[in-house]
């Protein structure tokens, strides 16, 4: 049975406009302006059971719009949805059961207490005895490096600790599924990783699937096999990230230090020359791998001198996913375009300009 | 450690009894809450030192300028012990309406709606938690004042019936708080409403002074709203600790509680079908 089944899912707002001054707010108060939103429009796809799944979106796509309907907390305006089995805005306690939630800009835990009194609580809540809630606990402490955090105040942890107690207690009731909405939203690269181990973990062991919103890529590239991108409220790209990699990263950044400094204006056929540096030692270049060979680039770069070093990446994945936001605002095919791609400094190219 | 084991079956038990425990477990954690600070508990909490000085001389005062020793049945000793309930029901409950509409403004409503509970019963287990705490500490503050400059209270049989009256008292209140924050559903702010509802606390509520007090005819229109059932039953019951008397407040408010929470139910059903969380 798939974990999730959304079919032509649209969620539409209505909300106030003002004109700016003083008239603006008089006008408003007389005759108020109203215009509709479309949060998320038709939005259909399926996730199966145990998936790590990431759904991305630039602010205001309609992911964490999306996010809430299948949590039961918001209605939507027509289309419909199922989450194990339940149809959320209807049966929201019964899945409450099942699935756990993190908002990552908001905390479920109390903040003057400690964690362990929270979690106490969501096994009352969740109607756990109490021999099960304190094996979860001992198991999620350990999974998670908590066990010296619980009786310290949350207000008084940081971050990157409060983050994992908040994971951990969205797991207390082992859900069969965890909507993660911006989990690692603040945290530093270590702390965000750390969380990340930990969710990879508890996918591996307990079959708990993941529906992730991030604006971190790292997020993505590191727990999702597959990835729904959503633009304005539809979705633009859904397929496995390996995929997405395959299909986008066909643009490689190069950057080449010479043995001596090259002379005149640099044409490469088939490249584009992003700079020449480093008094002509230097050279940044950008090819289509579908259009020029890596290995034919290469002997027009050994053409124009001795080469001392030489790195090719990928744009990150980030910049990939910018781009198809870009595509997908300016209504273009989801292809990209060797001029539309960013600037990227090319990693591991210490030694190049 | 492997964390691959199933979780074990839920507890037993009725569904009301299960639903029991859950808002059980809530006063609880919210009562360890309150306790979490003693010393900004007490800080907050002397303001009824201040308000009980100020009536024990304008009483006092007034009841030496009627000459008598007792006004419509109540002494010097019972109008002050019941302002001293009275003040304290005020004075501890939480803001309900501006905690909700912010709830439902800032997002932070999503977490409560994420889990398997009623929101309305968590917010009023949450409620209750909370009142607890800093009614007992300002009752016990407001009454050693009064019990040193007044007397000790008239009667220790008043207590039950009106610990039994509070919690109904702030459950009604809780309710007429509710259906003024969920109006952020549909207006921006609920501040003046809020301020409104205040006033008619203190004045048909009897915080300000007891409704006995009152010229007949506003009295039982006081009476016949549920503003009177929040504080001066319940107030009124502590002085005055008569069995039927009991059973004819504690009945009328168990009548307002019924009524306030079906509408509330009702409204809060309408409201989250039009419910647009904020970061969605």
């Amino acid at each position: 049975m798939p974990a999730i089944v959304v079919d032509n899912l649209r969620k539409t707002f209505t909300a106030k406009r003002k004109s700016a001054g003083l008239a603006g707010s008089l006008k408003a108060m007389v005759r108020p302006d109203r215009t509709t939103v479309e949060a998320v429009q038709g939005l259909s796809f399926r996730m199966d059971d145990g998936e790590l799944l990431g759904f991305i979106g630039p602010n205001g796509a309609g992911k964490s719009t999306t996010i809430k309907i299948l949590t039961g907390i918001l209605y939507p305006t027509s289309g419909t949805a199922e989450v194990l089995g339940f149809v959320p805005w209807r049966e929201r306690r019964k899945l409450a059961y099942h699935i756990g939630t993190v908002f990552g800009q908001r905390s479920q835990l109390w903040p003057h207490l400690p964690a362990i009194d929270t979690l106490a609580l969501f096994g009352k809540i969740y109607e756990l005895d109490h021999r099960t809630v304190r094996r979860r606990i001992a198991l999620l402490s350990e999974a998670f490096e908590i066990t010296h955090l619980l009786e310290t105040p949350v207000r008084k942890l940081s971050l990157g600790q409060r983050m994992r107690c908040e994971v951990a207690a969205s797991l207390l009731h082992q859900p069969r599924l965890i909507l993660l909405d911006e989990p690692s939203i603040g945290l530093d690269p270590v702390a965000k990783q750390r969380i990340r181990d930990m969710i990879i973990r508890m996918n591996a062991e307990e079959g708990v699937g993941v529906l992730l919103t991030s604006h971190d890529a790292g997020d993505i590239e590191a727990l999702c096999k597959r990835v729904i991108i959503v633009n304005h409220g539809q979705i633009v790209y859904d397929d496995r990230v390996s995929a997405l990699k395959r299909r986008y990263l066909t643009v490689k950044d190069v950057g080449v230090r010479f043995v001596e400094p090259i002379a005149g204006d640099v044409d490469i056929p088939g490249a584009e020359v992003v700079k020449v540096g480093g008094g002509g030692y230097g050279l940044k270049l950008r090819f289509d791998t579908t259009v020029t060979p890596a290995a034919e680039l290469l002997a027009h770069i050994g053409a124009l001198g001795g080469v001392e070093d030489v790195t090719i990446s990928d744009p990150s994945l980030e910049d990939v996913i910018r781009v198809i936001y870009e595509q997908a605002a300016a209504g273009e095919a989801i292809r990209p375009a060797d001029s539309s791609w960013p600037s990227v400094e090319p990693e591991g190219s210490e030694g190049a300009p | 450690m492997s964390v691959g084991a199933a979780v074990e079956r839920r507890v037993g038990g009725s569904q009301v009894r299960r639903s029991a425990a859950k808002y059980a477990a809530v006063v609880r954690t919210q009562l360890a809450h309150g306790l979490a600070y003693p010393g900004d508990l007490i800080m907050r909490s002397l303001t009824i030192l201040i308000f009980m000085w100020v009536f024990i001389h304008l009483w006092r005062s007034t009841y030496a300028a009627t000459g008598q020793t007792s006004v419509r049945g109540l002494t010097l000793n019972n109008t002050l012990w019941y302002l001293v309930l009275a003040e304290s029901i005020t004075l501890s409950k939480p803001r309900v309406a501006t905690a909700i509409a912010q709830a439902v403004r800032d997002g932070s409503v999503a977490y409560q709606l994420s889990k398997p509970y009623s929101f309305l019963g968590y917010q009023a287990a949450v409620t209750v938690g909370d009142a607890l705490v800093r009614g007992a500490v300002t009752v016990l503050l407001g009454g050693a004042l009064v019990a040193v400059m007044v007397g000790p209270p008239p009667s220790m049989l008043g207590w039950p019936p009106a610990f039994a009256a509070v919690i109904a008292g702030w459950l009604i209140d809780f309710c007429m708080a509710t259906l003024i924050g969920l109006m952020a559903f549909v207006v921006e702010d609920v501040a003046a409403f809020e301020w409104i509802y205040s006033k008619l606390i203190l004045v048909l509520g009897g915080v300000l002074l007891p409704l006995d007090f009152l010229p007949d005819g506003f009295r039982r229109v006081a009476e016949a709203l549920p503003f009177a059932y929040t504080t001066w039953a319940p107030a009124r019951l502590f002085v005055s600790p008569d069995p039927a008397l009991f059973v004819r407040l504690f009945g009328i408010q168990l009548a307002w509680l019924a009524g306030l929470a079906l509408l509330v139910a009702i409204v809060h059903r309408q409201c989250t079908a039009r419910l647009a969380v904020n970061g969605g």
